[in-house]
């Protein structure tokens, strides 16, 4: 037992000798989602800077609101999704960001800009983005899916996922009814409740987090669901399962780099987010990660199979009618309550 | 024969039961060696996921984190629990009862509620998020079991051993070293076991104190099941697993050599 212990102690020396020996390097501490950043982009940084990139993965956008409220992470750049951007703005756990410093910003399209979440960009520069759709099983639809109808068709009766979420479900009533996902009309916020009151005897089951899993498994053949879950699951079944953005549109997220308000490693943090605003290595990240970036001087970079798989870009007209999810203040009470209703029935 | 019959239900019960209780751990290891990317269905032989294991930076750098801190953990945890036990068991203080209640509180209270508490207890003394503060963080819940664990060995004791140590001429410490060390052992081993697993898959107490470079195993699986679980989380647990059962033969084997009846260990 004791020469057990005195093992691992000397293991646990040895390892805090090893970071020890960085401390006089420059770095950069990066909290991000995981698969969002492929291994061989963070060693190019590491070799052209000469600064070391630690990188953190999580899994949720809360887990990056409790890290940066307990004052004490060390992490200088994040990524959190728009609605977050939106709520750590206002608790001054993001620094204001000089555009000055970052001479690749004018690679982003300008359609992923000055955001209802952060006007301006000021606190945050768009990375990658995706979309809410439809993944479905080709072999047991009637006739090619291509708009939020089919999730309403009696005739998939059982057979139907909705993700398990007021703002998607609403989304998608109020997209087929031609309204905006961010809808704030009482009357017509009613008229969508009794259109998904309706569709309820429909669906199968109400999930947000295994969707892509259920319809792999062939437990319901139309689900609603985010694109990169739904892409992983098309990639491994690709004569079985397809994905697509409705016609109508769906929801739009975007995740964004930003910079924490205590950051210590300022200059690295700045020369990493520029970095990964260059073409180049925007390209590698998207050819890598599978994931849609919000740099159009990437795209002549990207692989022709990515470019042309509608789950990760879906076609333009499409994208055109595709909407962030906004804040609704005073409006979300009102869904909350008749979203209770639907589920309660 | 009647009794065959009756020996034959109880057979099937227990093969039934370690079924249960196996089943899941074989066929982790099983698909393991899966050539499929989905866990579904088996679509043949292949080391594939170990080979990329190998070159998967990230990955390996969480289970070595988990090692590190389950192991600085576990002794910490030996080191502070068992003389809290000691106390406990064999003398009477003021405040006993008291120290017994707090000791149980850290077993009791929701992870949740200890890993808050913990990190607003971190910035309110300024100690930056890093491994140590998971290292901090698993002791505090650690010494607990441990103290728990060995108290109940040493109850189980009779003190009339030590007192026999005492009249035949042993000082107090070689009464411990020689008498109730020996004795409580397989007490402070078991606990230290039970505190090394508690350590290595702790997610949500680990959750909140992570700092920069300290993403363990169980956080890194978690964050995995954004995009999707590869078999290369069962390839790693496959490692872990035979891992832990190497150490729990060695130490069954430590413990058989210390405890005969020579008495030193």
């Amino acid at each position: 037992m004791k020469r057990f212990f005195l093992i691992l102690f000397a293991a646990a020396v040895l390892t805090s000798c090893g970071s020890k020996e960085n401390a006089a390097r420059a770095k950069v501490n990066i909290y991000i989602w995981t698969n969002y950043l492929p291994p061989e982009v963070v060693a190019e940084f590491e070799r052209r800077t000469g600064i070391d990139a630690n990188v953190d993965t999580y899994d949720s956008n809360e887990a990056v609101l409790a890290k940066l409220q307990s004052g004490v992470a060390d992490y200088d750049v994040v990524v959190p999704s728009d609605y977050m951007v939106k709520i750590l703005v206002p608790q001054g756990l993001l620094q204001t960001i000089d555009h000055n410093r970052l001479p690749h910003f004018k690679n982003l399209d300008p359609r992923f800009l000055n955001q209802a979440f952060d006007p301006g960009n000021a606190h945050s520069i768009p990375y990658l983005w995706g979309t809410t759709g439809i993944g479905y099983n080709k072999q047991k639809v009637k006739e090619p899916i291509d708009s939020w109808r089919a999730l309403f068709d009696g005739r998939y009766a059982g057979r139907i996922l909705m993700l398990d979420d007021p703002r998607e479900a609403f989304g998608a009533a109020l997209k087929l009814m031609g309204r905006s996902i961010n809808e704030r009309d009482p009357a017509t916020l009613r008229r969508a409740a009794a259109m998904l009151e309706a569709q309820k005897r429909l669906v199968r089951t109400y999930n947000s987090s295994d969707f892509a899993n259920l319809l792999a498994a062939g437990d319901v053949d139309l689900a609603q669901g985010w694109n990169g879950e739904m892409a992983e699951a098309v990639t491994n079944a690709p004569d079985r399962l397809a994905y697509v953005v409705p016609k109508e549109g769906g929801t739009l997220w975007i995740d964004n780099l930003a910079i924490s308000k205590g950051a210590r490693n300022l200059d690295a943090a700045y020369a990493f987010i520029d970095y990964v605003l260059e073409p180049k290595t925007a390209a590698k990240i998207v050819n890598g990660v599978h994931y849609a970036a919000a740099n159009q001087a990437a795209w002549p970079l990207i692989d022709d199979k990515i470019r042309r798989d509608p789950a990760i870009y879906p076609p333009k007209e499409v994208l055109d009618r595709c909407e962030l999810i906004e804040d609704l203040g005073k409006t979300m009470p009102l869904i909350d309550e008749l979203w209770t209703e639907i589920k309660a029935q | 024969m009647k009794g065959g019959w009756h020996r034959r239900l109880l057979a099937a019960h227990t093969a039934l039961v370690y079924l249960f209780l196996y089943a899941p751990i074989a066929i982790l290891v099983a698909f393991s060696f899966n050539a499929a990317r989905q866990t579904a269905f088996w679509e043949g032989f292949t080391l594939d996921w170990y080979r990329r294991l190998l070159s998967n930076a990230l990955l390996f750098r969480s289970v070595r984190n988990s090692l590190v801190v389950a192991g600085i953990t576990t002794a910490a945890a030996v080191l502070l629990g068992t003389p809290a036990a000691l106390a406990l068991a064999r003398h009477e203080f003021r405040g006993r009862r008291a120290t017994q209640a707090l000791l149980y509180l850290p077993v009791i209270i929701p992870e949740v509620v200890l890993g808050g508490a913990l990190v607003t207890f971190f910035g309110a003394v300024g100690l930056r998020l890093s491994l140590w503060t998971v290292v901090i963080a698993h002791i505090v819940f650690s010494v607990s079991y441990v103290a728990i664990v060995v108290r109940a060995r040493l109850s189980g004791l009779d003190p009339s051993l030590a007192e026999a140590a005492r009249d035949l001429g042993a000082n107090p410490f070689e009464t411990f070293r020689r008498v109730t060390l020996p004795l409580a052992a397989p007490g402070i081993l078991a606990s230290a076991l039970l505190v090394f697993t508690l350590s290595i898959d702790d997610y949500v107490v680990t959750s909140f104190v992570a700092g920069v470079g300290a993403t363990t195993l169980p956080l890194h699986i978690y964050s995995m099941l954004k995009v999707g679980v590869t078999p290369e989380v069962n390839a790693i647990s496959t490692l872990i697993l035979a891992g832990t059962i190497v150490l729990i033969v060695l130490a069954h084997r430590l413990l058989l050599d210390s405890s005969p009846t020579e008495g030193a260990g």
